[in-house]
This record gives structure tokens, C-alpha cells and sequence, in this order.
């Protein structure tokens, strides 16, 4: 028969051993959001600009698409003045406008009251591996002393309150989406709380955008070793890729980097004299060697996304090429790699030039444009 | 006797008594808190320990004629008269070895014996190397490859920036730029400054004049070994030890060779005239402290 003192002993072992293995009460009743790890396209980087304090979660991915698409976060519901990020980044264009867009002649986006936006539109494609700073001008980056500007997260609010966009209030927007049935419930399986807050609005909207993934161009295809491009294409790929050619891969990349932008910033050569704004590098930076200088934009998805440049005033690809080809003028802020510049462009056959229109089409990625993942939900949590 | 026996029983019990309880307590107080201690604790496995410094750390320095190199100023000459700047400076040292008075050479392992450097990034001015790669004792040289050897010169081994930006297209030879060196010059006859991009890596051999890709016969691999000397420098176990490895950016262009800019179309990455006397002259562009 076992003695009393070794039943205790026993009893003790196993109920220490239980205990310092269970979980907390707590812990084990709150229901966590579910991982969402990105596939990463091959050649493509695998550092990813995600903040820590906002994992990707599958829940909140599909709150941030319906408030992306949602109008309600200008805090209105009147249809004449809603507005949505959808409103100006409109999905068949790679998410800018375009130019075709009847809303926005010539493809300048406007905000609810009418005004203009300092810049033209930059495409929501691959922004997870942007590491330098957002907008034209990268004034939105990870280090930034104003710590409330920093991340997709922070470009929500911005756009929320910014005059030449949705010209609201914060306050209104979150009352608004509060108010709304269904949105309680999925900021709660998303962020742990049914309190709609313009944080977490921001966290979830920049959850969605970084999942506008661009990788099924001709182009991906042909270096995946899956089609040949053509003689064409091919053509105008070694130009593009050759210094002594169009030379256009030291900004925006090519085979062995397949974002297509170093997301850095040049001048290149499009003006000989600069005026203060806050649009340029030079804003950020304050180095005189960024006067005049912005991102160099993802060619990806190039076909969709006219007008081109910061300040939209080619309307076609030709003229870019021909920008490019003879139209640079110099000045003292000039990128150094714009090293074509005393014969004012690479100087471009017509042939040449039809070649490098070709090549740059192919890194149309028409399943981007296209993907119902990145579309307008069926209906919203509201509706039955 | 059994009287006997019990009363020796008897005597005995209490002792026996005392035995069990400090027996029991013991087992009480040991027995779970070495199972609970056990669960949590990790197997060491044991490691063989050889004498090493403490960190070893490689600084880059960039200088023009012996002063810090400033960037975006118009301040420097060569000695064929044209004055430049330098803009952006980006470049790999590969296969870093030290090399011991007693004969053995240590190569540096960590990050498979690359290292990128970019003015613009402070971090990258620095390269720390795991100790446990080197021994003690002394060494008369450093010696690194500038650039990349066919074998580390892989496309696509870089996917993330900004290595990655580096990137040498597959028509030119592939893998990636050794260095790229930006700069803007002008003559005292010129009206304007004008960039270059004195760019290196693998070259190429055209047939004929053109530069078309097409016309592509061969490739030259440009880059090229340096052997630093050292004097009386010793690794002692458990000191920290620094190196300064300096690139003297005026002897790009006046060393061996001269470098006329004017004789290039504005950038070298597809002239291996070009890039063959820059790499002659680069030979003697490091020092090291």
C-alpha cells in the first residue's frame, strides 16, 4: 500500500508541473486575429517595410479592404460628398485614377471640395517593399521625427483630414464607421476591441494595401523562364538595361530587381530652374542636391497608369520616351546618373523608341488590375 | 532473546523515524523542483574554444588627397585639369583575409566575406566581424578582393536594398556593379558640369565600335586583389581591435593611369578601356591604418 507522504509527493510534482505549464484564464479566452503571411514573388525582396505593431492578419486585411472602399470614412453620407480611397485609386488603373477618369480631367484627382492635390497620383502596387519613404517626395518614412507620419498607417488619417482630399474630420469619420453595423464586430476580431478608432481604422486599411501585390507582368513571366518575350520586347529590354543604351535601369531596376524602382529619388532633368515648394526631396532632406528631385515610380503596371510624372505632364508614354530620348535639360541639381545629359536624352531611333514602348508594356500585369482580392467587396458589413 | 530483540527494536525505532522524515523532506523539496527545473533547461553541447580577439572592427574611409572626402562640392582636380565632385560612392570588398606572420591565412566568413559600402550609410562605414573567425597573434597584411570574383559574383544573390540596387544586368555580364562612384566634373573650357558614372564591374568585349549587346564576344572579370601592408599588429585574446581601410578617391584617376573623362561617353560600364585603367589605378587606391 503507498503511504500517504508519497501520495502528497506525487500530487505536489504533478500539480506544479500542470500549472507552470497552463495558460492564463485570460490568455486563453481572447480570440487572436489569424496570421496572413505574403507569398513573396520570386526575386523579390523578402525584407518587407511591416511595422511590428501591426502584424498581417487575415481579419484585418478584409477590414481594411472594406474601409479602402468604404465611403463613410470621410465621416459623411450624403453620395455627393462621400469619399472613399477607391474614389481616386481606382483598381483598373493600378489604383491611380487615370486619365480617362471622368471625374478627374487629365487624371489629377481632386479632393471632395474641389481642390486639387499637390501631386499627381502614385500607383498602391508592391508598397510592402517600399524602405525609403512614401509619396513623391518620401516625406512619410519609417524614421521620421514627427512620429504621425511615418507608414501607410499614418497616410489614412492624413487623407482623411487633408483639404484636397477628403476635407473631414477624424472624429466624424470614426463616429461615422462606430455607427455602422457590423464594423464593431470586425474591428473586434481584428484588433481585439469593438472601438472603432482612426488608429486602427489606419492599421487596417494599410494591412490591405500591402497585400496589392504585382507580379504576373510578361516580363515576370519570361525571367520565371515561362514564355519568351518578343524580338521586340526583347529589343527594348537589353535598352533598357544597357548604359549606353536608354539606360533606364539605374533608377527603376530590371532584372535583378523586378520592383522596377530603387524607390529613390532623382532629378531627371526635366527642369532648368526650381522654385521652393514642399513637393521636392529637397523639403525632406534639406540637401541641395535633391532640389528638384522625386521617387522614381514602379514602371510596373506603366500602360495603366497615365498621366506620368510628379506633376503629370506627359499624357502618354511616347512622350515620356521622347522626354527621355532628347527633351532633358540641365542643371546644376541634375542626377548624376542622367549622364546622357549634353545630348539632352539618350537619342532614340524610332525604332529603338518602339522597342522600349514595347518592352515597358510588358510589365502590364493585367491579373493586378484585375485580382478579385483587391476589389470592391460584394456588399458591405452592413448590408444583408 | 526476543525481549531483548524488541526492546532493541524499540530503541531503534526513533532513529529509524528521524531518517524517513528527513528522507521524505528531502524528496519533497528536491524531487519537484528538480523535475520542474529539468523540464526548462537546455542541453549544452560542448564547443571546442580557441584563443580569439575580442570584436574586430573594419572602418572605411574616404578620403581626396589626404583630407575626408566632401560630398556635392565642387572642390576637386585632377592633374589633367578637371575639376569634379563627388556625388554617391557605393561599392563591395569581398574575401577579406588576414594574413599571420606564421604563415596561416584567415579568411573572414561573416556574410560570406561581403561587404557593401555606401557614404550615404552611416552603418555600412563599419563592418564588424564575429571573433570567432580569427586567432591570436600577429599579421603583416590584410588582403581583400575590390568587387566581386566570378565565384561570389552571383545574379540575384542580393534581393533586398540596397545590395540589391547594385545589380550588373545579365547582358553586360551579370552579377553586380563593383562600385559605383558618381560624380560631375567640367574643364576650365567647359560651359557646363557634366555627370559621370564611374561605374565598374564585369566588362565586355564588343566586336567592332558598337556597344550593342548583340555585339557582345566576351567578358572581362575587372575585379582585382589588394594586399595591405601591417606593421607590428597583433590580435591579442579578449582586446577589441580596429582597422581603418582608406579608399583614396583621387588616385581613381590619377595613379598608373590618367583618367581623361572627356574620352568617355559620360560612364565606363560599357567602355573596358575604360574600366581596365580604372582598375589598374584602383590597385593602389587603398591604404589602410
Amino acid at each position: 500500500m503507498v503511504s500517504r507522504p508519497w501520495i502528497l509527493l506525487i500530487a505536489i510534482t504533478f500539480t506544479g508541473l500542470f500549472f507552470s505549464c497552463k495558460k492564463t484564464q485570460n490568455e486563453a479566452t481572447v480570440e487572436k486575429p489569424t496570421p496572413y503571411t505574403i507569398q513573396v514573388p520570386r526575386y523579390f525582396p523578402n525584407e518587407m517595410n511591416i511595422p511590428s505593431d501591426n502584424p498581417m492578419t487575415v481579419e484585418g486585411i478584409a477590414l481594411g479592404r472594406y474601409l479602402f472602399y468604404d465611403g463613410r470614412i470621410s465621416g459623411r453620407t450624403h453620395p455627393d460628398s462621400m469619399m472613399s480611397c477607391a474614389s481616386c485609386h481606382i483598381q483598373s488603373h493600378a489604383f491611380v485614377c487615370g486619365i480617362d477618369n471622368p471625374n478627374y480631367p487629365g487624371g489629377h484627382p481632386h479632393g471632395v471640395t474641389g481642390i486639387p492635390t499637390p501631386d499627381y497620383m502614385l500607383s498602391l502596387c508592391n508598397l510592402v517593399w517600399n524602405q525609403t519613404g512614401y509619396l513623391w517626395n518620401g516625406s512619410v518614412y519609417k524614421n521620421n521625427p514627427n512620429t504621425s507620419k511615418r507608414n501607410i498607417e499614418d497616410l489614412v488619417w492624413m487623407g482623411i483630414v487633408a483639404p484636397h482630399e477628403m476635407h473631414s474630420d477624424t472624429l466624424r469619420a470614426k463616429a461615422l464607421i462606430q455607427s455602422v453595423k457590423g464594423y464593431p464586430e470586425l474591428f473586434k476580431k481584428a484588433f481585439g476591441s469593438d472601438r472603432v478608432t482612426v488608429k486602427n481604422m489606419g492599421r487596417a486599411i494599410a494591412q490591405f494595401v500591402r497585400t496589392l501585390i504585382s507580379s504576373d507582368s510578361r516580363f515576370d513571366r519570361y525571367l520565371n523562364g515561362e514564355l519568351q518575350l518578343t524580338p521586340s520586347e526583347m529589343d527594348g529590354f537589353v535598352l533598357f538595361v544597357t548604359e549606353q543604351g536608354a539606360d533606364c535601369f539605374h533608377c527603376h531596376g530590371g532584372d535583378g530587381n523586378p520592383l522596377f524602382t530603387t524607390n529613390l529619388f532623382y532629378n531627371n532633368g526635366k527642369d532648368s530652374a526650381f522654385t521652393a515648394n514642399t513637393h521636392d526631396r529637397y523639403y525632406v532632406t534639406g540637401n541641395a542636391s535633391d532640389i528638384g528631385a522625386y521617387k522614381a515610380p514602379s514602371l510596373r503596371n506603366i500602360g495603366f497608369i497615365a498621366p506620368y510624372m510628379h506633376d503629370g505632364r506627359f499624357k502618354t508614354l511616347d512622350e515620356v520616351i521622347d522626354f527621355y530620348s532628347s527633351g532633358l535639360v540641365w542643371s546644376p541639381y541634375i542626377s548624376p546618373l542622367m549622364h546622357h545629359i549634353s545630348t539632352h536624352g539618350v537619342r532614340l531611333t524610332p525604332s529603338e523608341k518602339a522597342d522600349l514602348k514595347a518592352f515597358l508594356l510588358s510589365l502590364n500585369d493585367s491579373s493586378f488590375i484585375t485580382n478579385p482580392a483587391f476589389s470592391k467587396p460584394v456588399k458591405f458589413p452592413d448590408e444583408p | 532473546m526476543k525481549k531483548n530483540s524488541q526492546t532493541h527494536y524499540e530503541i531503534q525505532r526513533p532513529a529509524s523515524n528521524v531518517l524517513r522524515l528527513t528522507f521524505h523532506f528531502l524528496i519533497f523539496l528536491l524531487l519537484p523542483s528538480f523535475l520542474l527545473l529539468s523540464s526548462c533547461q537546455k542541453t549544452e553541447k560542448p564547443t571546442v574554444v580557441y584563443p580569439s580577439p575580442d570584436t574586430v572592427t573594419i572602418c572605411f574611409e574616404h578620403t581626396v588627397s589626404g583630407n575626408p572626402m566632401i560630398t556635392d562640392s565642387l572642390i576637386y582636380t585632377t592633374s589633367l585639369g578637371y575639376h569634379y565632385m563627388v556625388n554617391d560612392l557605393q561599392y563591395f570588398i569581398s574575401d577579406l583575409a588576414f594574413h599571420y606572420t606564421n604563415g596561416n591565412e584567415i579568411f573572414v566568413t561573416d556574410n560570406d566575406s561581403i561587404h557593401y559600402t555606401d557614404i550615404g550609410i552611416p552603418t555600412s562605414l563599419k563592418w564588424n566581424i564575429i571573433k570567432s573567425h580569427l586567432r591570436t597573434g600577429y599579421c603583416d597584411s590584410v588582403s581583400f578582393i575590390f568587387g566581386l570574383s566570378e565565384k561570389k559574383n552571383r545574379s540575384k544573390r542580393f534581393l533586398n536594398p540596397p545590395e540589391r540596387d547594385m545589380f550588373w544586368p545579365e547582358f553586360l555580364g551579370g552579377g553586380y556593379h563593383y562600385m559605383k562612384l558618381n560624380l560631375k566634373y567640367k574643364s576650365d573650357t567647359m560651359m557646363m558640369l557634366m555627370p559621370f558614372m564611374f561605374h565598374m564591374g564585369i566588362g565586355q568585349i564588343y566586336n567592332g565600335t558598337s556597344t550593342n549587346a548583340d555585339s557582345i564576344t566576351g567578358y572581362v572579370q575587372n575585379y582585382f586583389k589588394v594586399r595591405l601592408p601591417l606593421s607590428g599588429f597583433k590580435f591579442e585574446e579578449g582586446k577589441k581591435k580596429t582597422l581603418t581601410i582608406r579608399m583614396n578617391i583621387e588616385k581613381w584617376f590619377d595613379g598608373t593611369e590618367t583618367f581623361d573623362f572627356s574620352k568617355y561617353a559620360m560612364g565606363i560600364m560599357q567602355n573596358e578601356e575604360g574600366m581596365s585603367k580604372a582598375a589598374r589605378n584602383g590597385e593602389n587606391v587603398f591604404s589602410i591604418q
